[in-house]
Formats: C-alpha cells, sequence, structure tokens
C-alpha cells in the first residue's frame, strides 16, 4: 500500500517541477526572442536603441515574474512535508 | 487553514460537485455561437479576407476593435482585484476571483482577435523570426504576454489554498488538485510564501496592467492619422479599460449569483460599492472624452476635423451618440442614487457600460480609417456576417471559457472568506484603532500648548 501511495507522490513531484521548468523554458524563451530582436535590429541598424530601450523595461520585469513563479514553487514544495 | 470537515462554504464546492441542466443548456447555447465564430473563420481562412467587410482604407474593422474591447475589459481583474487587495478593502473576498479569472480568459480572447485578423496566418512566425522592436504591434506583443503571465500566476497563486480545499474534499479530479496544491498544508512558512507572493505580484501587475492599455492606445497615437494622434490616449485608454473592466465583473457577478445562488456571499453592498466605483469611471471617461474631442475641434485642422464630422453628423454618428448614451447618460441615470433595487440598476448600468465601450472602440478605430490622412478617398466600413460571427464567436468562448472555470474551481475565494471571518474582524478593529487619533485617558486633560 505504501508503495502505491509513493508511486503517484512521485508523479506528483515530477509534474509539479515540471511545472517550473516550463516556467522557466517559456519566459526563458521570450528573453530569447527579445534578445534576438535586438541582434536583427543591431545587424541591420535599424533603429536599435528603440530595441535595447523597451527590452530595458520588458526583460526585468520579466525575470522578476520568473522569480516570483520559482519563489512560490520551490517555498511551498520544500515545506510539504510539515504541518 | 484547509480543513476538509470545514463545510461552512459548501455552497462554493457545490458547483464543482453537482452539474445541473442549466450548466449542459448554457454550454449548448455557447457552443452554437462558437461554432458560428468557428464557420465564419473557416470561410475567411479559406476565401481570405475579401469576404469580410474590410478593403482599403479600412483595414481595421471588428477584429481590431474587438481586440482593444477585449483587452480592455481585462482590466477588470487584475487591476482592481489588485488594488483592493493593497488597500486592505474587506468587502473585497468575494469578488476578486471573480475579477482575476476574467482577465485571463479574456487575455486569450482579445490576443487571438489578432490572429483572427490577418489574412496569412501562417505567416505568423515571421513576426518572431523577423520582428521589428521599434513598431507598437511588437511592443504590444511583448506587454501582453507580460500581462498574460502576470494574471495566470496572479490568479493561480491565491487558488492554491482552495486548490488544496477541493484535493482534500473533492473526490474527483484528484490528480489535478494535488498538483496544483503544491503540496499545501497551510503551515507557517508556506502561508508566509504565499502572502508574500501574493503582495509582490499585487504591487507589480498595476503597472504592467497600466502599460499594457497605454501600449495598446499606442499603436493609433504613434501614427500621424487624424484623430490617433494624441498624447492623452494612452490614459483615456486605460480609464476606458478600468471603467469596461468593471461592468464586466459586476455582469459576471450577477449572472454567477443567480446560477450559483451565491446571494450569501455576493450581497447588495458589493454591487453598490462596484457601482459607485463604476459611477466615477463613467465620469472620468466623460472627462477624458470631452477634453479629446475639444481639443480636436479648437484646433480645427482639416484632415481631423473630417473625422470629427464623420463622428458627430456623419456615418457614424449612431455609433458615436450610442457611445455617449451607453457609457454616460444611463450609467449615470442609474448609479446617481443607489437607494432600492441596487442589484437591478447596477446591473443595467454595466451592460449599458459594456456595450458603449466596444461602440467606443469601434468610434476610435474605424471612422479615422474611413478619413485617412493620405489621399485613399473616402471609405464606408460595413461587417459581413463573417465578422458578426467572429464577435459572437468571441463574447461566447470567454463566456464558455468562464463557465468551465467555475466548474473545476471556486468562483469565490473560500479561504479568504473563511480568512475574513476567522481573523479578519479582529485585524480591521485593530488597523482601524491605528488609522485614529491618540485619544487621552478618561479624566486626563491634555496640556494647553501656549503660543
Amino acid at each position: 500500500m505504501a508503495n502505491l501511495r509513493a508511486a503517484p507522490d512521485r508523479t506528483v513531484r515530477v509534474i509539479q517541477w515540471g511545472m517550473a521548468g516550463v516556467a522557466v523554458v517559456f519566459i526563458g524563451g521570450i528573453i530569447t526572442w527579445i534578445a534576438h530582436l535586438i541582434r536583427t535590429a543591431w545587424r541591420l541598424g535599424d533603429v536599435p536603441s528603440a530595441s535595447i530601450g523597451i527590452s530595458l523595461v520588458a526583460i526585468p520585469v520579466f525575470l522578476t515574474l520568473l522569480g516570483v513563479i520559482l519563489y512560490v514553487f520551490v517555498g511551498l514544495l520544500r515545506d510539504r512535508g510539515e504541518r | 487553514m484547509a480543513d476538509p470537515a470545514d463545510t461552512r462554504d459548501a455552497p462554493l464546492i457545490a458547483p464543482i460537485e453537482r452539474t445541473g441542466r442549466g450548466f449542459y443548456l448554457t454550454v449548448g447555447i455557447l457552443l452554437a455561437f462558437i461554432v458560428w465564430g468557428a464557420v465564419a473563420y473557416w470561410t475567411q481562412f479559406t476565401e481570405g479576407l475579401g469576404v469580410t467587410g474590410l478593403h482599403q482604407p479600412v483595414s481595421w474593422g471588428f477584429y481590431v476593435t474587438n481586440f482593444v474591447f477585449f483587452i480592455g475589459i481585462s482590466h477588470a481583474g487584475t487591476l482592481i482585484s489588485a488594488i483592493l487587495r493593497l488597500s486592505k478593502a474587506e468587502w473585497r473576498r468575494p469578488v476578486v476571483r471573480m475579477a482575476e479569472v476574467i482577465t485571463v480568459m479574456v487575455l486569450f480572447i482579445g490576443a487571438g482577435q489578432i490572429l483572427v485578423d490577418l489574412g496569412r496566418p501562417d505567416r505568423m512566425l515571421n513576426i518572431i523570426r523577423h520582428g521589428r522592436y521599434q513598431s507598437p504591434l511588437l511592443w504590444d506583443a511583448t506587454s501582453i504576454s507580460a500581462y498574460l503571465t502576470a494574471s495566470i500566476v496572479y490568479l493561480y497563486i491565491p487558488m492554491i489554498p482552495d486548490i488544496a480545499i477541493l484535493r482534500d474534499r473533492v473526490g474527483k479530479r484528484k490528480l489535478l488538485y494535488t498538483v496544483l496544491a503544491m503540496g499545501w498544508r497551510g503551515t507557517v512558512h508556506q502561508q508566509r510564501v504565499l502572502n508574500r507572493a501574493i503582495a509582490i505580484m499585487a504591487v507589480l501587475v498595476i503597472p504592467i496592467a497600466v502599460s499594457v492599455h497605454t501600449v495598446v492606445s499606442f499603436v493609433f497615437s504613434m501614427t500621424l492619422q487624424p484623430m490617433w494622434h494624441s498624447t492623452i490616449f494612452g490614459p483615456y485608454f486605460v480609464v476606458g479599460a478600468i471603467f469596461s473592466g468593471i461592468a464586466a465583473l459586476i455582469v459576471a457577478m450577477v449572472a454567477f449569483r443567480k446560477a450559483y445562488g451565491l446571494q450569501g456571499y455576493l450581497k447588495p453592498i458589493h454591487f453598490r460599492y462596484l457601482g459607485q466605483l463604476l459611477l466615477v469611471m463613467s465620469l472620468l471617461w466623460f472627462y477624458f472624452t470631452f477634453a479629446e474631442y475639444l481639443t480636436g475641434y479648437y484646433g480645427n485642422e482639416p484632415e481631423e476635423m473630417k473625422v470629427f464630422q464623420a463622428k458627430f453628423t456623419g456615418p457614424y454618428w449612431p455609433f458615436f451618440w450610442g457611445m455617449a448614451l451607453t457609457n454616460f447618460v444611463i450609467p449615470v441615470l442609474c448609479l446617481v442614487r443607489l437607494g432600492r433595487r441596487t442589484i437591478g440598476k447596477v446591473l443595467l448600468a454595466s451592460l449599458s457600460v459594456t456595450v458603449g465601450m466596444w461602440l467606443e472602440r469601434f468610434i476610435i478605430v474605424v471612422p479615422t480609417l474611413s478619413n485617412p490622412r493620405l489621399p485613399f478617398g473616402e471609405g464606408i466600413y460595413a461587417p459581413t456576417w463573417v465578422e458578426w460571427g467572429e464577435l459572437a464567436g468571441s463574447l461566447a468562448l470567454f463566456a464558455l471559457f468562464y463557465v468551465l472555470f467555475t466548474k473545476i474551481f471556486p468562483v469565490i475565494s473560500i479561504w479568504e472568506i473563511r480568512e475574513g471571518r476567522d481573523v479578519g474582524l479582529k485585524e480591521v478593529e485593530e488597523r482601524l484603532r491605528t488609522y485614529l487619533p491618540d485619544t487621552p485617558e478618561a479624566g486626563v486633560v491634555p496640556a494647553a500648548r501656549g503660543h
């Protein structure tokens, strides 16, 4: 019975950490995309200052969101045994 | 925090445990509209944008109107919820979840309008591969992505204790609830993490929400088109967004109050407070509209005046004056005196504002394109059944998402209601004492200060 319980618990943990991974990949993907747009603007000499200006606002916002998400995931999942 | 034996708030879990005929009927009706929208889109996809009323010079019609309208409604949620949380307004407790859900659902629908507007959606990836970041359209893509991410996080984090209640009490969807509950046991540490995260998100989400609708306005105001090139478009759009957001929230509250029997949670006082907010926003909206049009009229620039006349007395007058009626006259008449029948009056005002704000978005987008600065000649826009189908389908899809959400998660935050009952009253009393001036003890006369 204990084994039966342990397997779903492990599955649940994997899914939960997987969700944290999805958040990292999603926000990391957006930041990579923004960096790609800056690189394209720089390469083409296509007003890179505007792209850099916008990204200076956007990237910290996404990083802060990722920070909050990871803070909640780690904060809750690491404490699951205690009551 | 999540005591499974606590059955005080059973009405909030009842819609998740039981499904009545009303649910299937509602879903059936909504699906009929969604099918209409799907057929309309398929027709457009296979035959091209020629089946719509879009043409040169009016290349943005219903779709961009819907985009601005839906993104505007999204402010219901997060912004109102965040402000009420930060200001510790106790009456927020049964309201915030509904507002947060609106935001997330409607953002998907709003962002989807841009995809519908693309004549060649197969080329969408080019935006990602070869986008130009100095274009306000990409600023929009970035800010909406940030807002959607923030809104999902801001909806999800305060739901965790409720999901743990469902995990422990509801017999179905065990895996889903167990995964999403994140091992919530209500320990002191977990509560500290949750409260801190909610506080950070509440602060973060307000500037994001404001920036999103400002950036949406930039799509128009960064051009030199008549009656679009305006410095107040940012705040004007934000005010309109909050206005329509409150209206949508009230409509949702009335609907779910009736459908799920939540009269004990959503009381007339909640509608009174939201009605007062709606009245304030109606007056603010009028102020911005008046300032915007007066500036254009006083400048008397020929190209601007063509658009001005088209709206006031030209082919778009029914929309313009309809907007004034539904956004200002009706709401003010309904809300200026909320005595008896509070909920009915607030609902009428909200429905009126919902229609009015869609008209406002239409009246911003279309008349300017009909009378462009470039020598295109005047164009009249008449939507076809395809655009009407997309509008009906989008509204129905939003409603369907919302209804399905309420069948899986509580539409009112259970733990916040319990917290209000158990510790809120005491907290409010203590907080109130800190607001009030220090009272001298009885019989002690404070010493007079000599000057």
